[in-house]
């Protein structure tokens, strides 16, 4: 039984998820609208960290690799195969998935520091390969290509190039990866998950196959990091190697990590507040990098449960001052 | 065959430099369980501090005296801060390093600026050698490192502050029980690890350039020899640093750098998933 500043707040939130993204582009002008679908990309990739380390106990340090697979997917598919809008889409998320399931094989068998030295490992090794396989991947320079419509019908074709219809098709696909999270977190597979993160010994003596869980989780990690990768190529036409280094992965645990690892909406606040501050600061002061790094200190130390973990502790503690509620029931993470 | 031999030896004492970095990654993971994101920018401070004591005392060998114990004191503070508070939750000492790195990164930045600057060798003769002129100061900061390699080992092994830190490794409890003062032996630690790393810096300063973003690729190696010498273990960590970079050199004399990168990466992976106590020995944590 849910209290009723629960319910109130969960109501809140489920009006302000259902309308306030929907209006954006009537709210604010075009630069905030494309800073909004940058967001959304990134908490994207940003809960790709957020699924292994929050609901499986594995720090990934290099979920760049597979969101520079789907990058490179889309812009190989258009520039080179000359694949239209949604095989090449299908193609950049097919690599990730691909080289997730491949390099999860072996780095599923590691734990803890090992687990995040080799994903930082594999990703360095194709970070090198694409800035030296120039022919196939434009090397430092990357590739740039002309967007293909999304959707055409006879004359009337959508896509990219319009601001307005981009950002919805991100919203979309964003809100949509967003709720598979919260189906599979509620799935008897998601408490699988959270058995394995909480502890891994007694998971396996009720039962559970270890190895293949924390498997699973790194390929479904690698799509949603594909999907954001993918849909960053669309978003700026283009691919590169830059965006495969650790940096990218690093920044990703920090956003994942500060927003609150371990909920569904830890990845969007972290990422939120990260890139809004850029965007402020950054035409004042060139130095934001300063402000990210004391930012993910901070973090660590004074709040490792991270904005939404806080803010669901003040509210259980604002429920037992009320004494409004007897508290019995068991709390799930959802 | 020539290029061969010269590759080679260009590998040979940069592992030598690089096995003094890895050294203090070492270390510092042994002792606190903390994976230094940060250490390849305690090198860089090193070159940086390396030219600005050149800048200020006209004297680059000032700097072999002045930048490990600059190097000492943030790597004392910088435990103090900000590995302290965290020392419960080793995994997070990932992301509190990467914030580390950032800010060590971006402070360079603001002040030393963006330009990368050389230093000249301060031993300006050259040896013929292989067919080329070859840079007395190279094999002066091959010489360098090793006596600092084994200044470091006799320290381990025969003072008591190094008797300290064998013994928190080894049983941190037991250790505590005896007497050791644990806290103050992980200040020393992270202080020595960051002062390796900036005496790094200064010996390799007139080899390679100084810039803000030098530590970003010292880093990968320090992991690779750190890796493949085995997490913990000091001998088998110099020695992996040698052998990598004398293993890259040779690669580079037949394939591009990148590729020589690559295998040493494809090596370190084998070792991770084979032999996760690393090549040498058993595991000696």
């Amino acid at each position: 039984m849910r209290t009723l500043i629960e319910r109130g707040v969960f109501l809140a939130f489920a009006v302000f998820l259902l309308t306030v993204p929907w209006v954006i582009p009537k709210l604010v002008n075009a630069f905030w609208v494309s800073v909004i679908a940058e967001i959304l990309i990134w908490s994207l990739f940003a809960a790709s960290v957020n699924l292994l380390f929050g609901y499986v106990g594995l720090l990934s340090f290099g979920q760049a690799l597979y969101f520079g697979f789907g990058m490179y997917g889309v812009a190989i598919g258009v520039a080179t195969l000359g694949l239209s809008f949604w095989p090449a889409f299908g193609l950049g998320i097919l690599a990730s998935v691909a080289m997730a399931l491949v390099s999860g094989i072996f780095a599923v068998r590691l734990t803890w520091h090992y687990f995040a030295i080799i994903t930082v490992v594999f990703s360095l090794i194709f970070y090198f390969l694409a800035v030296s396989v120039k022919p196939l991947t434009g090397g430092d320079d990357g590739i740039n290509f002309t967007l293909p419509p999304t959707f055409s019908l006879g004359a009337t074709q959508w896509s990219f190039a319009d601001a307005t219809f981009q950002y919805f098709f991100i919203l979309s696909v964003v809100a949509l990866c967003f709720y598979l999270m919260h189906r599979l977190v509620m799935s008897p597979l998601g408490k699988a998950f959270m058995a394995v993160r909480d502890n891994d010994v007694r998971a396996s003596l009720i039962g559970l196959n270890i190895y293949v869980l924390r498997l699973v989780a790194f390929v479904l990690a690698g799509f949603l990091a594909g999907v954001s990768g993918a849909l960053f190529a669309f978003f700026g036409r283009y691919a590169s190697a830059s965006y495969m280094f650790y940096h990218v992965s690093g920044e990703a645990v920090v956003w994942a990590i500060v927003g609150g690892a371990g909920t569904l909406f830890g990845p969007i606040v972290g990422t939120s507040l990260f890139i809004i501050i850029r965007e402020i600061v950054s035409t004042h002061w060139e130095h934001h990098a300063l402000i990210v790094g004391t930012l993910a200190i901070l973090a660590v130390i004074y709040a490792s449960k991270g904005v939404v973990g806080m803010w669901r502790d003040w509210l259980v503690r604002l429920d037992e001052r009320s004494g409004a509620a007897v508290k019995s029931k068991l709390r799930t993470e959802p | 065959m020539d290029k061969l031999l010269l590759l080679a030896m260009n590998g040979l004492i940069w592992g030598l430099i690089i096995a003094l970095i890895a050294l203090g990654l070492s270390i510092i993971f042994g002792l606190l369980d903390i994976i230094n994101i940060a250490h390849g920018d305690f090198f860089m401070v090193g070159t940086v501090l390396a030219w600005a004591t050149l800048q200020a005392t006209g004297s680059f060998w000032l700097g072999f005296l002045i930048v490990p114990l600059i190097g000492f004191l943030l790597g004392a503070l910088i435990q103090r801060i900000v590995i302290e508070p965290i020392r419960n939750a080793a995994i997070l000492s990932i992301v509190a390093t990467f914030g580390l790195s950032l800010i060590l990164q971006e402070g360079v930045r603001i002040t030393f600026g963006t330009t990368p600057r050389r230093i000249l060798p301060p031993i300006s003769s050259t040896f013929p050698v292989f067919g080329v002129e070859y840079e007395v100061y190279r094999l002066f900061a091959a010489a360098v490192s090793l006596a600092a390699l084994a200044g470091f080992f006799l320290f381990l092994h025969r003072t008591k502050l190094g008797t300290w830190m064998r013994a928190v490794r080894y049983d941190r409890d037991t250790a505590i029980a005896m007497g050791v003062p644990a806290q103050r032996v992980y200040v020393l630690t992270f202080g020595i690890g960051f002062a390796l790393a900036a005496l790094g810096g200064v010996v390799a300063a007139p080899i390679t350039t100084v810039e803000f973003r030098t530590g970003v690729d010292i880093l990968p190696f320090c992991f690779m020899a750190v890796i493949i010498g085995g997490l913990g273990n000091l001998p088998g960590t110099a020695a992996a640093a040698v052998l990598l970079a004398f293993m890259e050199g040779i690669i580079q004399s037949f394939a591009d750098p990148t590729l020589a990168r690559i295998s040493s990466l494809v090596l370190m992976s084998v070792v991770l998933l084979l032999r996760p106590q690393g090549l040498f020995k058993g595991a000696r944590r």
